[in-house]
């Protein structure tokens, strides 16, 4: 890491410090916020804040321990997915299908192919298999089509209607190290390439998987998240309060 | 931090559409032939704070990113199309489907209409008519003075006629099946219109191939809604309304911590 010795280290004060803290406290907030939004989104996946000190990335010399112990900041560095699997609901539907284990279905947007965990499909008048947002759900031939019939569904994602094979959808599983990226309708995109077919996961017909945000845990992160943000502003009362002696009783007596 | 206020509140939003949908599948348990909505949420679109890959320093990238989204939203109430139980009533104008079909029925405008309640009646002319007095398709007359009715399971109807033995046929019963049910559109009075989203319907003679289903005479279905699964919709929809409030008072109270420095 290049070490900027000439640059001006940052100003010898707390009340940054404080202030970067609540900002990123707020900015957690909005995150968590998303989270019990969508409580009831099936396949929803929740995200996590994650923070990082603000001197780690910096590259800043200290003059001082003080010095680095106030500008330290505390920022917000991104937002993590949890991977884990939400609830799964007897639905009944046949055309309800969960995923148990880590994969996801793979589904055609404009945007090209999403992945997702919400199996609630339907079918269009002519048969295709879509997501309840009208993007065509894909097999490992491409789009599904189905005749008239009943469907069943096997584990490993075999579409059979009345008995007879009519396609296989597409699992697929992400290697631990592909970060998804959340596009909204409980979808998600993925780096080109990283899609691989899904070797542990299988098929749960007439099943819903719900959200994997855990309401207590979240209200919990809430509290913490709101006591933390009070933290810093008692903090920067302190130090407002310490600048105000400062400049109206000490300043003039110098 | 706004953008939690409002988030919160498009979460309190979708839960009271959760709440008023419950309450109409609640409302309509003891309708025949009635079926449950269900509603259904997404996600809405992400804030990209911090792009995922951005350089985090001159040697590092960021491997997650930061990306805040904002809310949900009410996406459809799908129709669930599942089998109510069958209750048996020894009238024999009340029919049941025994399978996916739909009866269809005859409005004033002109267009057909499709339902699952087969609580039938006969109109002055003895016609069979629904409970508001809309027209079987196929017209189905059962002429005066007959003894007995019977509808075979195909939907054959015959009829006795008083002083003679031998069953007379007078007309048959068709229904319609659609690729996509739950796109259909509910217009009240147990009738669904058939829309772009549902498809044409396909009509045949009940007992065939197709998966219409057999009609069985002397039953009505009930409601397909389940008394237990909307009290436990109900109590999520409510916990999830509660932990959202919630966040707007965290919110709010960090708002009021914000206006309070430097007082």
């Amino acid at each position: 890491m290049q070490q900027s010795s000439t640059g001006t280290p940052p100003m010898d004060s707390g009340y940054y410090a404080a202030c970067a803290g609540f900002a990123a406290q707020a900015q957690a907030l909005d995150l968590v916020a998303h989270n019990l939004a969508n409580l009831g989104t099936a396949g929803f996946r929740g995200q996590q804040p994650t923070f990082r000190s603000l001197m780690a990335g910096g590259g800043w010399v200290s003059s001082n321990p003080l010095n680095a112990a106030v500008n330290d900041f505390s920022v917000i560095g991104g937002s993590r997915l949890d991977y884990s699997s939400g609830a799964l609901t007897g639905t009944g539907s046949p055309l309800d299908l969960a995923i148990a284990g880590s994969g996801f279905f793979a589904v055609q947007t404009p945007d090209g192919v999403a992945y997702t965990r919400n199996g609630s499909f339907h079918l269009t008048p002519t048969g295709q298999l879509m997501t309840p947002d009208g993007n065509a759900v894909l097999g490992e031939q491409g789009p599904i089509n189905l005749p008239n019939g009943s469907v069943a569904v096997s584990s490993d994602g075999t579409v059979s209607v009345d008995g007879a094979v009519a396609a296989k959808l597409m699992l697929t599983e992400f290697a631990p190290n592909v970060n998804l990226s959340p596009t909204g309708n409980a979808l998600y995109a993925a780096p080109d390439g990283t899609a691989l077919a899904a070797a542990t996961s299988s098929v749960r017909q007439g099943m819903l998987e719900g959200s994997n945000v855990s309401a207590v845990e979240s209200v919990v992160q809430l509290i913490r998240l709101q006591r933390n943000a009070e933290m810093m502003q008692r903090a920067l009362s302190l130090f407002d309060s310490t600048l105000n002696t400062t400049a109206t009783q000490d300043l003039p007596h110098v | 931090m706004i953008r939690a206020l409002y988030t919160a509140a498009s979460g309190m939003m979708a839960q009271e559409t959760n709440l008023d949908n419950v309450a109409n599948n609640l409302a309509n348990s003891s309708t025949a032939g009635f079926r449950r909505r269900r509603v259904q949420f997404e996600d809405l679109v992400y804030q990209n704070l911090i792009m995922p890959g951005a350089a985090a320093s001159q040697q590092t990238t960021v491997v997650a990113g930061l990306q805040v989204g904002l809310g949900t939203r009410t996406a459809a109430s799908e129709v669930i199309q599942l089998q109510g139980d069958f209750s048996q009533t020894g009238n024999p104008l009340d029919l049941t489907i025994q399978g996916q079909g739909f009866f269809q029925v005859l409005l004033p405008d002109g267009e057909t209409a499709y339902t699952r309640d087969g609580s039938f009646h006969l109109d002055g002319q003895g016609n069979l008519v629904t409970q508001d007095g809309n027209p079987v398709q196929p017209s189905i007359t059962i002429p005066a003075g007959a003894t007995s009715v019977t509808v075979a399971s195909d939907g054959t109807v015959s009829v006795t006629q008083a002083g003679q033995t031998a069953a007379q046929q007078v007309g048959s019963l068709q229904l319609a099946l659609f690729n996509n049910p739950g796109g259909l559109n509910s217009t009240g009075s147990n009738l669904f219109l058939a829309t772009t989203a549902s498809g044409d319907p396909v009509v045949g003679t009940p007992g065939g191939s197709e998966g219409l289903g057999s009609i069985v005479q002397g039953m009505l279905e009930q409601s397909n809604v389940s008394v237990v699964d909307e009290f436990v919709q109900m109590i999520v929809a409510q916990r999830s309304y509660e932990a959202n409030s919630r966040v707007v008072s965290a919110a709010d109270q960090m708002l009021q911590d914000i206006n309070t420095l430097g007082r």
